[in-house]
């Protein structure tokens, strides 16, 4: 295989890897205790996602190398969907009880 | 929409070629339509989850308790490194390494079924635990979200199959279908990373 793609593939893996384990220790850390609600939880748990999901994209599914519109879309929906939840969680917005 | 063969001579190159902004995308362009289809029906689930989280956000926290982060954190790498292996497998395909490529697809399979058997097990545990669907809230997104992700993973099955299919014969390969079920398996990864967030870790 190219090496230069083979270790730049390597490199996104292994950054989605260490993100994934950060996302683990930030949810652990207060693993002893009761679940509580914590906005820097939440929000830095949702960012790491959004970046991990721009990784795969980018770099897996090589949009990249793709025209500028579905960079944009795909950009556009990451970015749109965490802000959404991000607004809903700190806004506290919810579905009308019924 | 190119001739498989074309997309192949326009890639072949690949790795001195293909900069950003040469405007190709990975696979059928048609493929593509889907995905971003099925990322406004993904978005919406979300969405509605976390309406419904905010509703009564103790619940879904003393809920969320139950579920075990280590198996969602051994899933997450499990599909992640799948979708390395799958993005390997178009790489070599693209440098007609078919013999690798097709050991890169089984591979991706292999965490495919480890993925499913893992998540199986969870369900299962949860029940024997009596938190079923109908338990409350939390527990009916938590079946729904990660039953239809399962369910688009086993038809990542035949998608994958297919590609094996492919690759095995030389009178079949066509790169352009390797790509396009590799832009399906990534999907099914960065969906998973998204409902990983939302329904294990956050708080």
């Amino acid at each position: 295989m190219g090496t230069n793609v083979e270790s730049r593939l390597r490199a996104v893996w292994l950054a989605l890897v260490v993100v994934t384990l950060i996302s683990w220790w930030i949810g652990s850390s207060h693993g002893h205790q009761e679940f509580r609600s914590s906005a820097p939880i939440t929000y830095a748990v949702l960012l790491i996602a959004a970046v991990k999901m721009r990784m795969i994209v980018r770099h897996f599914m090589e949009v990249r190398h793709a025209p500028d519109a579905l960079r944009r879309l795909t950009d556009g929906w990451i970015a749109l969907l965490v802000i959404a939840l991000l607004a809903i969680y700190s806004f506290k917005l919810s579905m009308p009880a019924v | 929409m190119t001739s498989p063969a074309a997309s192949i001579s326009s890639r072949e190159a690949g790795t001195v070629a293909r900069r950003p902004g040469a405007g190709v995308v990975l696979g059928e362009p048609d493929m593509w339509a889907f995905v971003l289809f099925e990322c406004l029906i993904f978005a919406s689930y979300f969405i509605i989850y976390m309406l419904y989280r905010m509703a009564d956000p103790e619940l879904f926290l003393r809920s969320q308790e139950h579920l075990s982060q280590d198996l969602g954190v051994a899933n997450t790498l499990i599909m992640l490194t799948s979708s390395w292996l799958m993005a390997r497998c178009v790489q070599a395909a693209r440098e007609k390494k078919f013999e690798i490529a097709s050991r890169q697809v089984v591979l991706t399979l292999t965490c495919g079924v480890a993925f499913v058997a893992l998540k199986v097990t969870e369900w299962s545990m949860k029940l024997r635990e009596g938190l079923g669907f109908s338990t409350n809230e939390f527990f009916w997104f938590y079946y729904f979200l990660t039953g239809i992700h399962v369910l688009h993973v086993l038809i990542g099955f035949v998608v994958l199959a297919v590609v094996v299919h492919q690759l095995r014969s030389p009178e079949r390969r066509s790169q352009e279908i390797v790509e396009t079920g590799a832009t399906y398996w990534h999907m099914v990864d960065f969906l998973w990373v998204m409902i990983f967030a939302l329904v294990y870790v956050m708080r």
